[in-house]
Parts: C-alpha cells; structure tokens; sequence
C-alpha cells in the first residue's frame, strides 16, 4: 500500500492510496460535516455538507470529500467561503423540510436562526433521504427491507412489504438514522408515505 | 429454472416455522423452484374450484395469492369469482413467465422486463412485481425503487385511451399549456389521473418530437396536431363509449353555456 | 443470404445491388418518420401502393419508406427521382395525380410546390428550395435516399465500406489516430473530443471494454437522434463496430429511450440484418475482429440521459447518476472502462474513415470540425431539422433557412442546449454556433435543440418551464438539485403571479449559485442556466412582473381579456367559442368578458375576426378597471 501526501486545512497528512479525502481528514482528527456519511457503508455522495475546495496543478475545483480519492500532493480546504456558503444554503434548505434533524446543531454552528424557504405542506416525515437505513439494511444486513420510492421531491423511504414484517427484531437502522426520523418509519408500517403503494400493498394486511 | 433456496419470506408472505419445514422438504423432493411450486399449487387451486369445491385447505402462500388475485381483479373493476380470478392470476404469471425467459433471466433486464410487462397490462399488477423479484432473484426493493423512478410506469391501473398532451418547449410557445387544461377540464381529471369508468388517463408529456405539428395531443396512437383549446373535446368525445357500447357524445359538459342570445 | 466474409465481398454486394436498381425508372421518397406519420403518410404511402398497382407501374417505379427528411413543417414529403422533383404537403387524394400527371406524363403540379417566400416563385426541385440549399447536409443526407427497415439500400450508397477499409487496410491505433486528428468533438451536449475519449479507454486497464450509443435523447424540441435512428440505424451501427474496433471493445449497447418506438424497432431490426450479414458477431469480414450489439430502452427518465446515471440503467438499477471523480472511461459499465457517445457522433465516423481526417477538418471551424444538426423549431416559419457546417451564424439559420418568424412577429430570443442552456437575445444573432462561441454568452449548444421565440414569449415564463422540468425530472438523490429547483420553481411562480419581490430575485440568484456549485451531476449544475441566461439579458421582464405586469401578456395572473367596443361588431363569434360562457353581448351589440370568471384561454381572441379582442397587463389593465368600476 503506498503511501500519499496531502494537506488538508494546512496540515499534512499521510493515508493509503484508495482512501478518501473524509476518511483521512477523520483519520486526522478533520471533523468534515456531513449527514450521509458512514465509514462501513460505500460512499453516495447525496447530502453534499462534505464538500471542500481543492487544488491541483494551480487549478481549484468543488468535490464531495466523501466520495474522492485522495491524490499526491493534493491541497484541501474544509472552510472556504464558498464551501461555507454552500453549506449555509444547504442548511436553510432543510429547514424548509424540517425544524429537527442532524442539520439543526448545523444550523447552531453557521449561525442560521431560520430559513427564507418555506413549504406550504411541510412533508409528513421530516427524513432529508440521506438514504442510511436504506443503505445499511441492503450492505450490512443484507435484508433490502427499506427502500427509496419515487423520483425528485416525491422521492420517499418505504418499507418493503412482507420482507419488513421481520423488522422488529431487528431495528438496527435506528442507530444510522437521526433521532426519531426511524421510529416514525417502522410506526408507518401502515400508513405508508407513497401513496401508491398505500394502496397497492396494504390492503391486505 | 434455480432451485429455490429455503427464505423466511415467500412472495411478500411471512412462514411459520412448520410451514418452512414443509416446504423445504417439498423442495428437496423435486427439482422444482419456488416459483414452479406456487404455480402448481394455483392450477390444482383453479381446478379445484371448477370442480365445485368451495373450501380446499390451502397453506397461507395459496391464500395470499387467492386474496391478491380477487384484489388485483377489483383494482381493474372486473370484479370475479375466486375461480376466474385464480385462473387469471396464473395466466397473466404465466405471461410473465415468458417475458423472464426471452431474457433468460438475465438480472440486469429488469427494465426491459418490466416495460414490456407494462406494455402488456398497461401498468405494473402487484403479483407480478413479487414474480419478478422471485424469479431474477433481485431484491423486492430494487423492483419497486425501479417501478417508482420512472414515468414509464404505473402501479395503478391505466385508462382504456392514453391522452398525452405535449409540454416540450416549442408546443409550450405554442400553447400547450392551454391544450391541457382544456383536456382536464373536459375529461374532470387532473393531469396523471385517470377517469372513474377507467376510459381515459390524461398525462401532460415531454416532447413527442413532432414540433412542426404543435400544439400536439396524442389519443392512443393517433396525433392530432395544430390544435386550439375548442378542439379537444370535440376530439375527445370521439372516444367515449356509453353503456350500451355506442360511441356518444358526453352526457353532461363540464359548464353548461350560458344561453345569451337572443333568437 | 451468405454472410459476407470479407471486405471485398461488401464491394461485390453493392456492385450487384446497383445494377439490379438501375432496371427501374423512376423512384418515389416518401417521409415515413415519427413526424410525417403523424401527419399520416403511412396512408399516402398506401395510396401510392395502391395507385400504381391501378396503373401496373409496380415493376417501374419503386417506392422507399425513407426516415425523416427533415423539412418538417411541410410534411408529408415526397421526392421523386431522378428528377428530384419534391412535392410537399402531399394528402392521399394527391396521389391520383401525382401518378397520373407526374410520373405518367411528367407534368409537375404546382399546388405541390414549394413557394418562395420572398419571391413567390414555385421552386421544383429539393436542392433549390433555400431550406435545403443552405444546409450541408452530409450525414442526414441519406435519410431520404433509402429505406430504413434495408440494409441493401444502405449497401448501395456506400454502406459499410468505411468498415471493410477499417478492418482491411487500418490497425485500430490508426483509425484511432484519424478520429482524433478530425477534431470529431462529441454531438450530445458536452462537445468533448472523441479521439480522446476512444484513447482514454483503450488505454484504461481491465476487460472487458464497453461502447454505448446514447440515444435517450431527453431535451424537449430536440429530435435529431430520433430521425437518425429511425432513417439510417445503419449508418449509427457502421460507426459503432468502427469505434469498437478502434478501442479494443467487443461488446456494445445501443440506449433508446422507449418514447421513440419506431427507433426501436428500426435498430432491433437493423442488428438482426447486420448479423445475417456477417457484420456483427464473430470474424467480421474475416478480419478476427468480434463484436456484438445489445439493445436496452429507457423508461421515462431524463437523467437516465446522463451517462453514469445511463449505465447503472443498463446494469438493471435505477438510472440514478453517481460522482464522477473517477471517468466512466476507466470504471464505467460494471466498472470496467467504457466508452458512451451520442448517436450523431457515432454517425460521423465512417465519414471520417472513408473521405478522411483533412476532408472532415475542411468543414466547420478550427475547434468545432464538421457539421451539426439542429432541430429548428418554435415561433419559426420552416420547423425541421437542419445540418449546417459549424461555424455558420444564428442569423443565417434561423432565417435563411427557418424562413423566419411567422405571423409578421419580431424575433424575440433562440434558446439552445436545451434545459442545460440559455437563450439568446437579438443581438447575439451574428454569432457563429459552434461549442466555444455558445459557452461565451452562458448558452450552449446542446445536443441541438434550437428553439426561436417571438415577442409574444415572456421569459419569465420560459425559465420557469425550464425549471419545473428540471424539478420534475430531478432524480431527486442530492439536496440542492431536489430542494433548490424546488424553491427556484415556488419563487418564479410567484414572480409569474404577480406576488415576488426584488429580495425574491436576490434569493434566485444565491440559490442558482449553490445549485450550480453543489449539485452532483450535470443536470443540478447546468439546471439554473436558463434562469441566469434569461436574468441577464431580459432582467427588465422580470422587474415588470413585479410591479404586477408582464409585457409579453403570457402569465395569466397578470393579464386580462378585453373587448374593445370601438371595435366590437357583436357577431358573437367569441361566445360560441367561449368553453366557460362569461361572454355576455346582445347580436350587433357590444360584448363584454366577465373577468372574474374569465379562465385566460384565448379562444375568444383566436376567435374575433375585427381585433377587437385585446390582452391588457400591467397599467392597461389597471385603467380599464379602474373605468369599469368608475363607471
């Protein structure tokens, strides 16, 4: 395993080849934010809070820390303006869909006391689709029995008829998911969020 | 076809323990999979009851798929006896059956299957999706994040005629907007729904690449082209069947007219 | 059918399929593509069949279902050989004559005929008709040539010969090295060098290698690739096998979306063929080169266009796209390297094979080789498509070819690149198309959408199109694609009613900003383009409907039907028409709209033949109101 260079925030780092840039600024003690991160889960580049400046042969670019491959001699910065900025933006966006979650300590920390967005019928559940549940179950447990349904703003987290009816004894996508958010899920058994698959599937309970 | 390994879920129905038990002594008996098995079980089922015999005893799965079948039935306001609906049920499985083998089961044609699944029943029944899942051996969430991603397909069932507006750009300069809330006004539904009688669904499309035509309404596969607001329901009439099967003009206009002039 | 073993045979072939053609007199092109069946020419083709059995002419007179001919807005088309004599508009009750005087006795029929616009002259042959004559119509060309369900015909203008030479005479590293010295830059959108593209792959390690043909064609107006793929698959699987050889790939896969049915069953048909031939599977042409075509379709998602997002589809997942920080040139399909081009790119290659790099480069500009077609449509009196040498100007296309605006209206604006573009004001008219020119004034060309707008077209309205269909066809997996296009929709609804203010605009631009910066694929980052395009060259509008008026009288909360009474001959044309009857007029009396029930649709003003049917917005509408309560 050869070893790579780099300088994240003005500290230089040593990491295997392969790592990403999240990975080897945590391995240094870089707190990078993120909500969809999780180091035994394959990285999906979807809450983009983890994105840094970088510089490379005099040119700077913005790339998802979670999800790039670090490389000699790259220079990273977590803090930029324009990496704040975006952040900021991020954050009053969720606001938008929900006053709890993850991104509210965000909120604390950017100084963001509310949002100029607003939703005229805020969503039932206040999940931000970081996918981590969905993710977990698939990857680590291998049960497939959450799964995402529907594309842009419908796009939802379902439970999987009849393979989810086992799900109590599991729960373990509690511990992935924020607070809260999971219990609401497994509580919907019944009363799914897609409203075709209301229909569809729970007819017949 | 694979040999079926023993699952604690079957066909989005949960096993006992003694049910597994069962059922995977049945399996090592023969080289049948899972999925050859329940068909089996659903064509003695349907002769079952065309021999009269109201009550069999059936394992849980059977039940289930008697109850999706009578479900699936009512969904398609086809409303059929346990016999027909089981008998159905295995017809359009068997439907399915085929379009899987054409692609030998090739996983990553998961797509195609299901569009040509839905080009044949005009949207994606719930039985059929489990069958899928069980014979490509892809996890029932991958099936319903892919019939829920694209606009393709439909869990619900479609209207007997397709009415596509066109929204692509050069008809929206044209005034494709205008042509659909003519269409939704006449026909009493929102774009993407689909009329009580099951006869028609609306949807609002992206461009069907006939722009020299625009603004364009499909109908099925007929184009109408170069339309104002006051041709639609001239046009969509033309497809409505009354209750006696003849084509009528509507019953009732959505707005009476206002009868102002004078004779 | 013996399979062709080798590429003299490909020669031979054709040499046998063009005396046999030479036996018949006369030939008939009939436009059977996706936009003249839609005005029904299947049927004029039937009466044709019909006609000359009548006449006993069958074995005279051949007749070709060709692909799109590209003169859209005068279809059915039909061409007649050798004379070239191109009859538009043509009905089934046409062809009476058409057989009759024409083909019988050589008479040609007036009322058929193309009209000049300026000069009101009748033009009889295709190639003189200024929309043809101004283009250079290499590669669309032979789409009204041949018949697109045969390959024979194909074979006859020199199909499959730039393979045979490829396979015969050059080593893949030097068709290779022609492809990159023809500059051939990549048609869908991007505009990245192919030569290049081919080479990353080739040289990327891992087996086995993938080439895809992209033909989901997803930006509304635009339908080139559809036409080529329905009129000339051939002419797409020739460059394909060509490029497969070049990168070292012996499996390839051709995407079609399943909106275009017909394309699908013209490609599916067109791989059969080619296998019987013994231009697809193992040994082509004797060479020891395999190669082999799968088809896959898409199912309705304008990502899936993306290429990541295209390759998970074929994978069997969801067509979602995924970060690109490594190319799909080295992981791409299965994580292997693979190699994705739109259809028009591919088509360019045996061109560049049989008349080679120098020809190629002659054509276009230095940094954008060749031609392009664009699909040239909206507020325009010649709607079609066009393949036009890059370089040539906006001006010269829109109007020298696309006959200009309709209905005596002003140019307004030409949007290009589809959702990912900009549109582009009267001034910007003289600029030449090609990639850089476009990048310059934060358009871009696109894969060739071409979409002119007149000045009855609020921009406004158009950037909020453009962005509800981002929003709709959002995949919806990052936040400031799914969030942001969602409020850039809720806040240009509001300007569209009438209800922002100048802080709405402020918050526009930030969220554009961060969209374009965050978003993880191409779709979030090109999405706020039309917004910034049309803010800057047309921020005026915008700050007109926030004082509540918008100037060209599209958004419906902020205009108003009127009847002028100076005007008004009480014929009561409009009340007939009207669908929600709030026109209320005696017969000879002036007629009055009940504006609080008025639903904005128009047809009282299509209807009125005296002009007396007005739109008001802003100060207008005001004071008409302000009369009416007055009064």
């Amino acid at each position: 395993m050869s070893n790579i260079s780099l300088t994240i925030d003005g500290k230089n780092i040593k990491a295997e080849k392969g790592t990403t840039i999240i990975q080897a600024a945590k391995n240094a003690d870089i707190d990078i934010p993120n909500l969809c991160h999780d180091d035994r889960l394959e990285p999906y580049g979807a809450c983009r809070f983890c994105m840094v400046e970088i510089e490379k042969n005099g040119w700077k670019k913005l790339v998802a820390s979670c999800c790039y491959p670090i490389e000699e001699g790259l220079i990273v910065n977590t803090k930029t303006e324009k990496v704040k900025n975006i952040r900021k933006m991020l954050i009053e966006l969720l606001l938008a869909v929900s006053p709890s979650g993850s991104h509210t300590s965000l909120a604390k920390e950017y100084g963001i006391k509310e949002s100029r967005f607003k939703l005229e019928t805020p969503p039932e559940s206040p999940c931000d689709l970081c996918g981590l549940c969905v993710r977990y179950c698939a990857e680590i447990k291998k049960k497939n029995a959450v799964c995402f349904v529907g594309r842009g703003v419908n796009r939802s987290v379902a439970l999987v008829p009849g393979v989810s009816d086992a799900c109590s004894s599991c729960r373990e996508c509690f511990d992935v998911c924020d607070a809260g958010k999971m219990v609401y899920l497994v509580d919907m058994v019944q009363d799914i969020s897609c409203s075709s698959l209301k229909s569809k599937f729970y007819q017949n309970p | 076809m694979k040999k079926g390994r023993a699952k604690s879920h079957f066909v989005g129905v949960r096993l006992t323990e003694i049910q597994k038990e069962a059922l995977s002594k049945l399996e090592k008996r023969s080289d049948m999979s899972k999925t050859d098995i329940l068909m089996r079980g659903l064509e003695l089922l349907s002769e079952y009851y065309s021999l009269g015999l109201d009550r069999p005893p059936l394992n849980v799965e059977l039940r289930e798929l008697e109850k999706e079948a009578m479900h699936h039935f009512k969904e398609l306001k086809r409303i059929k006896h346990k016999e027909e609906s089981v008998r159905e049920m295995v017809q359009e499985l068997r439907d399915v059956d085929k379009i899987i083998d054409e692609y030998n089961g090739d996983k990553s044609a998961l797509i195609q299957i299901l569009l040509k699944i839905q080009a044949n029943n005009h949207w994606l029944p719930k039985p059929a999706l489990m069958w899928v899942s069980e014979r490509l051996d892809v996890p029932m969430s991958q099936v319903l994040n892919i019939a829920t991603f694209y606009k393709a397909f439909s869990l619900d069932p479609k209207g007997k005629h397709l009415v596509r507006v066109c929204l692509g750009t050069a008809c929206h300069v044209r005034g494709g907007p205008k042509i659909l809330d003519a269409a939704e006004q006449f026909l009493g539904i929102e774009s993407g729904g689909t009329t009580t009688d099951l006869n028609f669904t609306l949807e609002g499309v992206n461009c069907l690449g006939c722009c020299a035509l625009g603004p364009v309404m499909m109908v099925d596969d007929t184009h109408y082209g170069k339309l104002d607001p006051s041709n639609v329901g001239e046009i969509l009439s033309k497809y409505i069947v009354d209750s006696a099967g003849k084509t009528d003009a509507r019953k009732e206009l959505p707005q009476i007219k206002n009868e102002i002039r004078s004779s | 059918m013996n399979k062709l073993q080798s590429a003299s045979d490909v020669e031979k072939l054709r040499k046998t399929l063009l005396n046999l053609k030479n036996n018949k007199k006369s030939c008939i092109s009939i436009c059977s593509g996706t936009g003249c069946h839609a005005y029904s020419s299947d049927k004029v083709v039937g009466a044709f069949e019909k006609e000359l059995k009548k006449h006993n002419l069958e074995n005279e007179v051949e007749i070709k279902r060709t692909g799109c001919h590209g003169f859209c807005e005068k279809g059915p088309i039909v061409v007649i050989y050798p004379e070239e004599i191109c009859y538009l508009q043509v009905k089934v009750e046409d062809v009476q004559d058409i057989i009759s005087l024409t083909i019988k006795s050589g008479v040609i029929i007036e009322r058929l005929l193309y009209t000049d616009l300026k000069t009101g002259k009748k033009i009889v042959h295709e190639s003189d008709i200024p929309f043809y004559k101004n283009q250079t119509r290499l590669i669309f060309g032979n789409n009204r040539k041949i018949e697109s369900k045969s390959i024979d015909d194909y074979i006859t203008l020199n199909g499959y010969n730039a393979l045979a030479k490829a396979l015969s005479e050059m080593t893949p590293e030097k068709v290779l090295q022609e492809i990159k010295k023809a500059n051939l830059r990549g048609r869908g959108g991007g505009g990245f060098p192919a030569g290049r593209k081919w080479e990353s792959v080739r040289n990327a390690p891992g087996e086995p290698k993938y080439v895809i043909v992209n033909c989901d064609e997803g930006d509304p107006g635009a339908y080139m690739d559809r036409s080529l793929m329905e009129g000339n698959p051939h002419s797409v699987i020739e460059g394909l096998i060509i490029g497969a050889y070049a990168i070292g790939s012996n499996e390839g896969y051709i995407y079609v979306r399943q909106e275009y049915p017909l394309a699908v069953e013209n490609t599916e048909l067109a791989v059969k063929q080619a296998e019987e031939y013994g231009l697809l599977g193992k040994n082509i042409l004797g060479s020891g080169f395999d190669f082999s075509i799968k088809i896959h379709m898409g199912a309705g998602a304008f990502v899936s266009g993306e290429s990541s997002a295209l390759m998970s589809a074929i994978e069997g997942k969801v067509g979602e796209p995924r970060p690109k920080y490594v190319h799909t040139s080295e992981k791409g399909l299965w994580d292997k390297p693979t190699c994705l081009n739109n259809v028009e790119t591919w088509v360019n290659v045996p061109f560049i094979i049989n008349k080679g790099a120098d020809w190629f480069r002659k054509m276009g500009t230095e940094n954008s080789t060749g031609t392009k077609i664009f699909s040239l449509v909206g507020n325009v009196n010649n709607t079609g498509l066009v393949e036009v040498p890059m370089g040539m100007t906006l001006r010269e296309i829109i109007y020298d070819i696309g006959g200009g605006i309709p209905n005596g209206k002003k140019f307004k604006a030409v949007q290009t690149g589809g959702p990912s573009g900009g549109c582009i004001p009267e001034k910007q008219l003289d600029l030449p198309v090609d990639f850089d020119e476009l990048n310059k004034v934060e358009s871009m060309m696109g894969s060739g959408g071409m979409i002119v707008m007149d000045e009855d077209t609020c921009m406004v309205d158009i950037a909020r199109y453009f962005v509800k269909f981002l929003s709709d066809e959002s995949c919806g997996k990052c936040i400031p694609c799914r969030e942001g296009l969602r409020h850039m929709l809720r806040i240009l609804n509001s300007i569209t009613t009438g209800k922002a203010t100048e802080s709405d605009i402020k918050l526009l631009e930030e969220l554009s900003a961060t969209i374009q910066a965050a978003s993880l694929c191409a779709l979030g980052q090109t999405a706020p383009n039309p917004v910034l395009s049309t803010l800057k060259y047309f921020r005026k509008e915008y700050e007109a409907h926030l004082r509540g008026e918008c100037p060209a009288k599209v958004c419906k909360d902020l205009i108003q039907y009127y009847i002028n009474p100076e005007k008004c001959k009480g014929c009561g044309l409009c009340i007939k028409k009207c669908p929600t009857g709030v026109i209320s007029g005696q017969k000879k009396g002036v007629h009055t709209i009940d504006v609080t029930k008025c639903i904005k649709c128009g047809a009282c003003l299509e209807a009125c033949n005296f002009d007396a049917v007005l739109k008001l917005s802003g100060k207008d509408r005001k004071k008409i109101n302000e009369q009416v309560i007055g009064g």
